[in-house]
């Protein structure tokens, strides 16, 4: 077996807010074909029919452009991804972006912003860690939708039929990834890291509120990396809002428009640090991914998928037509970080959240049900220790690790 | 090895006068669906229709958070002092059993006791006579 796959032990995921994948890391494409960023040729129609389509733009700010918050609820998104075609054949076409944005200020001019992207200067620790080790082209948010629901299936497999923000409640027989581990025997070790209690989580209706002992604080994290005693599955979350402590000012990182971009990078970069740091580092990986694109132009037409047991109904998803799960939402950022990874990995493979709960599930326990439709056809991003490794597959194949890895000053 | 500059947020990025965005609404939705299900005392009354800031909604966050964490520290205190005590029976009893019972003892003491107590009557009314 691959020496990087025998040694891990603890796998960490890191979940920021509402930002899509070539607003992000689509000026990489410029210097690295491989990967699928900004392309000339993509636009988006003007709102104004006369005008020129709307290139996408290298002119993406850290904060203050996009206010109002893009919407990403059902509809919009819908919009974004099919241009507004609500036939029976319709095809996705990604050409409601602009349009979609318009609606929310009528400014024709301020719409156009939905299109622009970073320049990869401007984003040191999200473009560094992309082309350090794995960047994923082709992982999608869960659901066209936002975030409660799309978290969900990174905690569960399944949004158990929502495509909203209302309240969840675990009615079905699928278990929290969590849960899994804990229950299983040998018994397995599994947390929650939240920034603060005054950003909580957003998972609470189920996990917080029934099981807070699964719940820690970054400060917990980053105290659990240094002592080398993380738990084998670590989900961290950002900070969400801007509050004062008695420690001073928290800054929200979640990179959720319209909270500070650089914010989120100095938080990205210290979750990493924390791990590269920590004794951990030979068997630990990262995935940083986003929980959603945030209403922000993406150029990938979302792909069909297996339909979950649920369906939403056309009232619930508000758009006069029911949804069946079988379609992925807009694409979204993706790194998986190890020291086993070689440099300038890019995976072309289809993967969505569910891939979380699937890889964890896979790796720690082995075959296991029940598990979500869609998250027993997900894909894996960490081939299993047990059975034959493909080495096509495995990201972590290195025969030595890395000692090259870059470090941040964060 | 290489060492990368991570640039900081201006100072005029964070703002805790923010007008709250859909993802906290809705997250403070769900933390007052789970404080309704809190004891009275440990909840917040704050009426989250009236938080417009993300300093309040942090506030409120916070509480309602710690409020549940606190409840269920309570609860498992509760579990396990009562576990102790009975665990502390349980020890008592087994100990119990060890020993000569402590009613068979008292029977023996009483009956000593008694005794003594007749031999003394006896002893009493033999002198009674004599005299």
């Amino acid at each position: 077996m691959a020496p990087g796959l025998q040694s891990l032990k603890h796998i960490v995921v890191l979940m920021m807010e509402n930002r899509s994948f070539d607003h992000m890391l689509g000026g990489l494409s410029a210097t690295n074909p491989r990967i699928d960023g900004i392309q000339p040729g993509l636009s988006n129609p003007d709102t104004s029919p006369a005008a020129r389509p709307v290139p996408p733009q290298p002119l993406a700010d850290f904060q203050g452009q996009l206010d109002p918050d893009p919407d990403h609820h059902f509809p919009a998104v819908d919009l974004q991804i099919f241009g507004g075609d609500t036939t029976p054949n319709r095809k996705a076409n990604m050409q409601g972006f602009v349009k979609s944005y318009f609606n929310q200020r009528r400014d024709r001019k301020h719409s156009q912003k939905i299109m622009y992207y970073f320049p990869p200067e401007k984003l040191p620790v999200l473009t560094t860690l992309a082309t350090e080790f794995a960047v994923f082209n082709r992982w999608f948010a869960s659901i066209p939708g936002p975030t409660i629901c799309n978290r969900a299936f990174a905690h569960y497999g399944t949004s158990f039929g929502r495509v909203d923000m209302n309240l969840l409640y675990v009615n079905g027989p699928f278990k929290s990834i969590y849960n899994r581990l804990i229950s299983a025997q040998p018994k397995h070790t599994a947390k929650l890291y939240y920034y603060d209690t005054t950003s909580s989580t957003m998972e609470i209706t189920n996990l917080l509120q029934h099981q807070p002992e699964l719940f820690g604080t970054y400060p917990q994290f980053l105290e659990d990396c240094r002592k080398g005693a993380l738990p084998e599955y670590s989900f961290v979350e950002p900070n969400y809002n801007d509050h004062d402590t008695d420690g001073g000012e928290e800054i929200a990182n979640d990179q959720h428009p319209d909270h500070d971009v650089q914010a989120g990078e100095l938080y990205i970069a210290s979750v990493y640090n924390a791990i590269k740091k920590s004794p951990l580092w030979p068997n630990s990986a990262l995935l940083v991914v986003y929980d959603e694109h945030g209403g922000i132009y993406d150029h990938v037409v979302p792909p069909p998928c297996t339909p979950d047991k649920f369906t939403a109904s056309a009232n619930a998803t508000g758009t006069g037509m029911p949804f069946a799960f079988d379609r992925l939402g807009v694409r979204v950022p993706a790194i998986l970080i190890s020291p086993w990874i070689p440099k300038g990995t890019v995976v072309d493979r289809v993967f969505d959240h569910a891939s979380i709960p699937a890889t964890i599930t896979k790796f720690f326990l082995g075959d296991y049900s029940p598990r979500s439709p869609r998250e027993t056809t997900a894909d894996i991003f960490i081939e299993p220790q047990t059975g034959p490794v493909d080495p096509a597959r495995n990201l972590l194949s290195l025969d030595t690790m890395r000692k090259d890895c870059p470090d941040f000053d964060a | 090895m290489v060492l990368i500059h991570v640039p900081r947020p201006p100072k005029g990025a964070m703002d805790p006068h923010r007008p709250v965005n859909a993802l906290l609404q809705a997250q403070m939705q769900h933390l007052q669906d789970a404080e309704l299900k809190l004891p009275a005392r440990l909840q917040s009354n704050i009426y989250i229709n009236a938080i417009k800031t993300e300093g309040e909604a942090g506030e409120y966050i916070r509480r309602v958070t710690e409020a549940i964490h606190h409840a269920h520290d309570s609860a498992a205190e509760k579990r396990a002092r009562h576990a102790r005590k009975r665990t502390g029976v349980i020890d008592i009893a087994a100990a119990a059993e060890d020993r000569p019972s402590r009613s068979a003892g008292r029977g023996k003491a009483k009956k000593r006791a008694k005794k003594k107590s007749i031999k003394a009557a006896n002893k009493k009314s033999t002198r009674d006579r004599k005299g």
